[in-house]
């Protein structure tokens, strides 16, 4: 899961130009939007299709579910590790 | 049309920075790298990660010219604006791939004006212009609206960038990426700028005044940065004529 977690955080830091950032800046438990890292609804969205095209994972577009997924890092490993289908 | 003057000037290209080299290299142009970013500090790290090269040079002619002026209203003007990012999409939609939403969003010829304004907090009214190759006449026309409305100051940006492939064919006429940006203000003086639009065919004697190897933008900005007392740009049917009274 650690291993996951390394993955997910340079998907961020590639995805969303963060780079003044380093992994380990990083703090997985910290929240990925407005507080924490300070991300927008535009990064979910290519976040979302992001995780969608790296792991094959669909999130839906209104569940209330995304809220949790995306709460942090280490959220958003969970959520990838038990709904991948894409190595 | 209203009578203005620079105020001040800032300009950006890959090698070329200061406002001194620019006066010396508009005198006696030659070729300049096509590649070149600038680092655009002034924006802060979490909007400038969105501004790609062309924005990026542009907002860095608007940041070097607006420093600390109150703020004003700013006409952003590009004949192709962000062309890349529009051709990226449309190849990704030709594949049925899905898009980002963060190009998709940046995509329309706005979007760098919208981040300026966002990232200095300035609500004044921004315009953003593409009108072919009278795209600067068009925005000076603009800005002079403005100061005859009695605004007291007008900022305008141009920015242009080679035209990506598969579309170079339509104009190769830049080369390099680049803009500039001046703060304008209504002037009657002796040195004010006048720009009219008269209809008929070119005035051979005043069409070309010095090296013609710049791109039509950047031959306005020597005419408004040497002091020329004028130059006539010739475009479809029109004659753009730029003249400084003495």
């Amino acid at each position: 899961m650690l291993e996951l977690e390394q993955e997910i955080k340079r998907l961020v830091i590639d995805t969303l130009n963060l780079e003044d950032l380093k992994p380990d800046d990083i703090d997985p438990a910290a929240p990925l939007f407005v507080e924490g890292l300070g991300l927008d609804s535009i990064d979910a969205l290519e976040l979302g299709l992001a995780l969608q095209k790296s792991y094959g994972v669909v999130l839906a577009s209104d569940s209330k579910e995304n809220r949790r997924h995306f709460a942090s890092v280490r959220a958003l490993a969970d959520f990838v590790s038990s709904h991948r289908t894409r190595s | 049309m209203m009578g203005f003057s620079v105020q001040r000037w800032a300009a950006w290209a890959p090698g070329l920075v200061h406002p001194a080299s620019w006066e010396t290299w508009l005198a006696n142009p030659h070729a300049l790298p096509a590649e070149g970013t600038p680092a655009l500090t002034a924006m802060p790290a979490m909007m400038r990660r969105r501004v790609d090269r062309l924005g990026r040079i542009a907002l860095q002619a608007a940041y070097d010219a607006h420093v600390d002026a109150p703020a004003a209203p700013v006409i952003f003007a590009s004949r192709y604006g962000d062309l890349g990012r529009s051709v990226e999409l449309l190849t990704q939609l030709a594949r049925s791939e899905p898009l980002s939403p963060t190009s998709f969003s940046l995509s329309v010829h706005n979007a760098i004006g919208a981040l300026y304004s966002i990232a200095r907090g300035d609500t004044s009214a921004y315009g953003a212009i593409a009108a072919g190759e009278e795209t600067v006449e068009a925005a000076f026309t603009e800005a002079c609206g403005l100061l005859s409305d009695g605004v007291p100051r007008v900022m305008v940006v141009v920015y242009e960038e080679p035209v990506p492939s598969p579309w170079e064919h339509f104009c190769r006429d830049v080369a390099f990426p680049h803009a500039w940006a001046c703060l304008l203000s209504a002037s009657t003086g002796a040195d004010a700028v006048h720009l009219d639009c008269a209809a008929g065919p070119p005035d051979a004697s005043l069409t070309e005044q010095g090296p013609s190897d710049l791109p039509v933008d950047l031959r306005v900005l020597r005419f408004l940065v040497s002091g020329a007392s004028r130059w006539e740009h010739a475009a479809g049917g029109r004659r753009w004529r730029w003249a400084r009274h003495g």
